[in-house]
């Protein structure tokens, strides 16, 4: 039977080569794996040269924070390339930007943003901080009047960017109806918006009014069609034409009702609506009644819903857009409207011909690399999907081996002391 | 309430607005006679103080007396013109030294802009019929007046298009009559009326 000490002494003696053990064993596991350099986000680009002189069993790990610049992944893609391993692991985010320029004559940037939820993003051009928004969902889309040379968005650290859009050159705008000031109206506020706008209004039987230099309809020519009414049964087939081939078609009022368009409308018109009371001191848009949408078609989307039904749906039609707006006497708000309401009516009109308007060389913008738009994508592009390398495997404690040493011998020493007490050797 | 063209006679506190009142409807059937222009069939009478007169892009307005606008009536008629409206002032004492001349244009100056001469080829007289500048009436010369032809209307543009147009014609004594008696006329003398109103509604 063993005395307690004499089992203490046995334990330390045991605890003291099971270090040692564990010492020489990660030793030699250390020096069968491949050596592995690692470097953070913020240290990557000034390892590069190093690593370049590294021999290839070296293995490279970025640690990524965030997606480094384009030069840093384009060197470590020509690591890869030139036999060495390469791998990173982190989790940047999945970012991305593209500019587009809206189809208005006064300009405007339409920026659309991609990034995870709730991330917040600062937008800056080479001038000032262009705007700030917080993503909520899948991404954001933020309009701004101007963009001046690069785009650059911060995301958390992560920067990506896209260049500001060439402004767009803009065709004429033909607006078709029975002369009347609804089609007046809209010409007036298309006119003062800087819309090319030419004009053609039927006054009497054989008899149109035609303001502006009548002109083909082609998209080299025309961004899109404004109708007021049926009178637009007249451009017949050429209208469809049009539309699929990227043309922009406004089915105002009545318009709608015409058979020509019946392939192209987003849905059925209904009966016109009419308020059960008029209003007496200053009239809203759609305020006097509307012809609503009594049927979409299966890719018609809805755009306002009022009390009578659909007033305003759109649809795409081939490379087109069709929007059909129910009201056919708008002017009236421009004219009888609340104060400001004649830059409300411009801004809308402008706005609605601006969804559906042909726009050449409206390719969206990204950054001529995608690096700079899409860094994530792009590094995994480059470079693969993250993957540990094998030390993050088989992590090793952070113990120092010197420390291992010195409880090695202060088991010994115990075991050693314990048994001398005893009378023992 | 409907989109069609409604004719509308301006009434004003300060003088003798409907000193025309066959005008409009002989006015209106003339429209209806030679254009597809859906046309109310009778006019109506809207007060410049009243914002309802913002509901009628088209207003004439005449008389014989001194035009003063109380503030009321300048506001309304500078937002009509703001917002696109056409004002068209008929003189109907014919007399550029008249009383209705002086105040009106002077109160149309001072809502408005000054008014300027209108060149004879400008759209309106070619905007239906064919005019080489405003047509001449018979009450022009009538012994009452200036006897004088004016030879242009007077107007204020706003971004190229008619805001206010000022005519010392007197089409308000011309036109100022029943309209079947147009069948006694050898030449329709209310054409320039339809050119009036189609250049209104397209302009």
């Amino acid at each position: 039977m063993r005395s307690r000490r004499s089992n203490f002494e046995l334990a330390c003696r045991l605890a003291a080569f099971a270090v040692l053990g564990w010492l020489l064993g990660g030793s030699m596991m250390r020096s069968s794996g491949r050596r592995v350099e690692r470097a953070s986000t913020s240290a990557l680009a000034s390892r590069l040269p190093t690593w370049t002189r590294a021999p290839s069993s070296v293995l490279l790990h970025a640690d990524l924070a965030t997606t480094p610049e384009a030069r840093v992944v384009d060197w470590l893609a020509a690591l890869e390339r030139s036999g060495h391993a390469v791998t990173w692991s982190g989790a940047p985010p999945a970012v991305a930007m593209s500019s587009e320029p809206l189809a208005d004559p006064q300009g405007g940037v339409r920026i659309e943003l991609a990034a995870p939820a709730r991330t917040s993003v600062v937008l800056r051009d080479d001038a000032s901080v262009v705007d700030s928004v917080r993503v909520n969902q899948l991404g954001a889309a933020i309009v701004t009047p101007l963009v001046v040379g690069t785009l650059v968005g911060d995301a958390g650290g992560q920067r990506f960017s896209a260049p500001a859009p060439d402004s767009a050159h803009l065709r004429a705008i033909v607006v078709i109806g029975n002369a009347g000031w609804e089609g007046k109206f809209i010409v007036s506020a298309l006119e003062e918006r800087g819309w090319p706008v030419v004009a053609r209004f039927r006054v009497a039987p054989n008899v149109d009014v035609t303001q502006g230099v009548a002109l083909p309809l082609d998209t080299g020519r025309v961004a899109a069609v404004v109708a007021t009414d049926t009178t637009i049964q007249s451009l017949g087939a050429a209208l469809e034409r049009f539309v699929r081939s990227g043309g922009g078609l406004v089915l105002a009022g009545s318009a709608g009702l015409a058979p020509a368009v019946a392939p192209l409308r987003p849905g059925s018109l209904g009966a016109r609506t009419r308020p059960s009371a008029l209003p007496v001191d200053t009239i809203g848009l759609g305020a006097t009644g509307y012809y609503p949408v009594a049927a979409l078609n299966g890719d018609g989307v809805a755009l306002d819903r009022r009390s009578g039904g659909v007033a305003v749906a759109a649809r795409r039609v081939g490379a087109g857009r069709v929007l059909q707006v129910g009201y056919d006497d708008s002017w009236r708000w421009r004219m009888a409207g609340g104060p400001g309401s004649e830059a409300a009516y411009r801004d809308w009109w402008s706005r609605a011909v601006a969804a559906v308007a042909y726009l050449p060389d409206a390719g969206v913008k990204i950054a001529e690399s995608a690096t700079e738009s899409a860094p994530l994508a792009n590094l995994v592009d480059r470079l693969g999907p993250p993957q540990p390398t094998a030390a993050d495997k088989t992590p090793r404690p952070p113990v120092d081996g010197r420390l291992l040493l010195v409880l090695i011998m202060i088991l010994l020493l115990t075991e050693w002391g314990s048994r001398r007490m005893r009378g023992l050797r | 309430m409907t989109s069609e063209f409604v004719f509308a006679t301006a009434q004003y506190e300060s003088g003798d607005w409907d000193s025309a009142p066959l005008l409009p409807a002989n006015v209106i059937d003339t429209i209806a006679r030679y254009t597809e222009i859906a046309v109310a069939p009778t006019g109506v009478v809207v007060a410049l103080n009243d914002d309802r007169m913002l509901r009628y892009p088209l207003l004439y307005l005449t008389g014989h007396l001194p035009v003063r606008f109380s503030d009321a009536e300048r506001r309304n008629v500078k937002r009509f013109v703001e917002r696109g409206g056409m004002l068209f002032v008929d003189d109907h004492n014919h007399d550029i030294d008249g009383t209705f001349h002086k105040t009106a244009t002077e109160e149309i100056a001072r809502t408005v802009a000054p008014l300027a001469e209108l060149p004879n080829d400008h759209a309106l007289y070619s905007a239906f019929f064919k005019f080489d500048g405003p047509p001449t009436t018979s009450h022009e010369l009538n012994g009452w007046g200036d006897n004088l032809v004016h030879k242009h209307l007077l107007a204020v543009r706003r971004a190229g298009k008619i805001a206010v147009l000022f005519s010392n014609k007197d089409y308000s004594s011309e036109w100022n009559y029943h309209p079947e008696s147009k069948r006694f006329l050898t030449v329709d003398n209310t054409k320039f009326a339809v050119n009036l109103v189609v250049y209104a509604l397209t302009a």
